[in-house]
């Protein structure tokens, strides 16, 4: 499965430039730039033949939040508000493609091993998260059960009722137990090494690519600083 | 002290814990979005991320008081965030930076404590480092540092409002009911 996608960016380095960015992007001011990290991570999605569907409809679902950031500085900002706005407008649609590059073209289950593998993130948290992130229904359905069995009882559970968290926290309790308690007769050890199943190999070329954008992102953001 | 009775280092079945209840605090998320963007499309945008910004940051206290260990707070808080991105917001990459700001806010306000007070200090610690690390960072993220001051007063009330009943008096009360049920072991 991972190594058929050979011609993509690594996980690992998709997060490096994610988080790279988007923290710089945090204190660029710069609407020329970010509008170039928008059609540049486009064009990696596009690439990576993403659906166009699903990209109109991310694009869509944030243009509230866009629209909503770009008013307020026209109403409440102060000195240069035509710019402020439009930096902070297309700040929401940078952090959403910056996402989207990993969201969308990896998948949770590569995520998790790549940075085990390339990051050394700890492998209960990785195996941990992965049976978590597939009883992901599940949750969702017990999250209906839990209101429809208050309703049984003539209680509606609002989301400010402690009584609501109470009964997720019993289940999460349970679950938890039971499916740590699965893993580990399945042959999961903690803190022992792992056979791998797996194969995610990170070229050096890749290593690169993220430490240019970071940098050149750097340079335009913090020295050039365009409009 | 309490140290003795914290275990170190996390295990699988705290990994799992904490994951659900972060899935469950995405399902909640969603609900609690719509509200959001119906006040988010309109220039009131920096009210609503104020008005709510405590329910993004309860699961963060809430898994600290829970397990009560140096570190419980900020994963908790960036697991939630990361289960968040994953199900798709429309925050992007932002969650997972914001989350580990949350969370280390919070987490900053127990270490005050030096992680002994579980309880309403702690609790109060954690959300005053929370109301004024999340203000920092959108100061920069958000651009808050165009704003009026008289908006970003009252933005700032509103705010640690906003955290001091969901991530605070929430908490408390959760925790209240969790130790009445004894299953808190």
């Amino acid at each position: 499965m991972l190594s058929e996608r050979k011609k993509q960016l690594n996980a690992t380095i998709l997060t490096v430039i994610m988080l790279g960015i988007g923290l710089q992007i945090a204190f660029s001011r710069s609407v020329s730039l970010n509008v170039i990290v928008v059609l540049i991570c486009l064009l990696y999605l596009l690439y990576c033949r993403t659906s166009f569907k699903k990209i109109f409809v991310m694009l869509l679902v944030a243009f509230p939040l866009a629209l909503g950031s770009w008013w307020s500085f026209i109403m409440f900002g102060t000195g240069d508000t035509w710019h402020s706005a439009w930096i902070y407008g297309t700040r929401v649609y940078a952090y959403l493609l910056l996402g989207s590059i990993l969201t969308m073209t990896v998948s949770v289950k590569e995520l998790l091993i790549s940075l085990s593998i390339h990051a050394k993130l700890s492998e209960t948290f990785v195996y941990g998260l992965l049976a978590s992130f597939n009883m992901l229904s599940r949750i969702r359905q017990q999250f209906k059960l839990i209101q429809y069995s208050a309703q049984m009882r003539g209680k509606n559970y609002r989301l400010w009722q402690p009584a609501l968290y109470l009964r997720i926290i019993i289940v999460a309790l349970h679950w938890s137990e039971d499916l740590a308690e699965a893993m580990s007769s399945q042959g999961f050890s903690e803190g022992f090494p792992r056979t791998r199943m797996f194969n995610d190999p990170l070229p050096k070329w890749q290593l690169g690519i993220a430490i240019i954008v970071l940098v050149l992102h750097f340079g335009a953001a913090f020295l050039l600083r365009p409009w | 002290m309490q140290t003795l009775k914290q275990k170190r280092g996390w295990s699988l079945r705290d990994v799992i814990f904490l994951a659900i209840i972060g899935i469950f605090f995405g399902v909640i998320y969603q609900v609690w979005s719509y509200a959001y963007y119906l006040i988010a499309a309109t220039p009131l945008k920096p009210y609503a991320n104020d008005l709510t910004l405590g329910v993004w940051i309860m699961a963060g206290p809430l898994a600290g008081v829970l397990l009560q260990k140096a570190g419980a707070t900020i994963i908790g808080e960036l697991l939630a965030a990361t289960v968040e991105m994953l199900l798709f917001s429309s925050w992007g990459a932002a969650n997972l930076i914001s989350g580990f700001i949350q969370g280390l806010g919070n987490e900053l306000g127990f270490a005050c404590t030096g992680y002994r007070n579980w309880s309403k200090l702690g609790l109060l610690f954690s959300t005053i480092g929370a109301t004024i690390l999340t203000f920092i960072w959108d100061w920069f993220q958000s651009g808050y540092s165009e704003y009026h001051a008289g908006l970003l007063i009252t933005l700032l009330i509103i705010r640690f409002i906003s955290i001091g009943f969901f991530a605070g008096v929430l908490v408390y009360w959760i925790k209240k009911l969790v130790l009445k049920t004894g299953l808190n072991k």
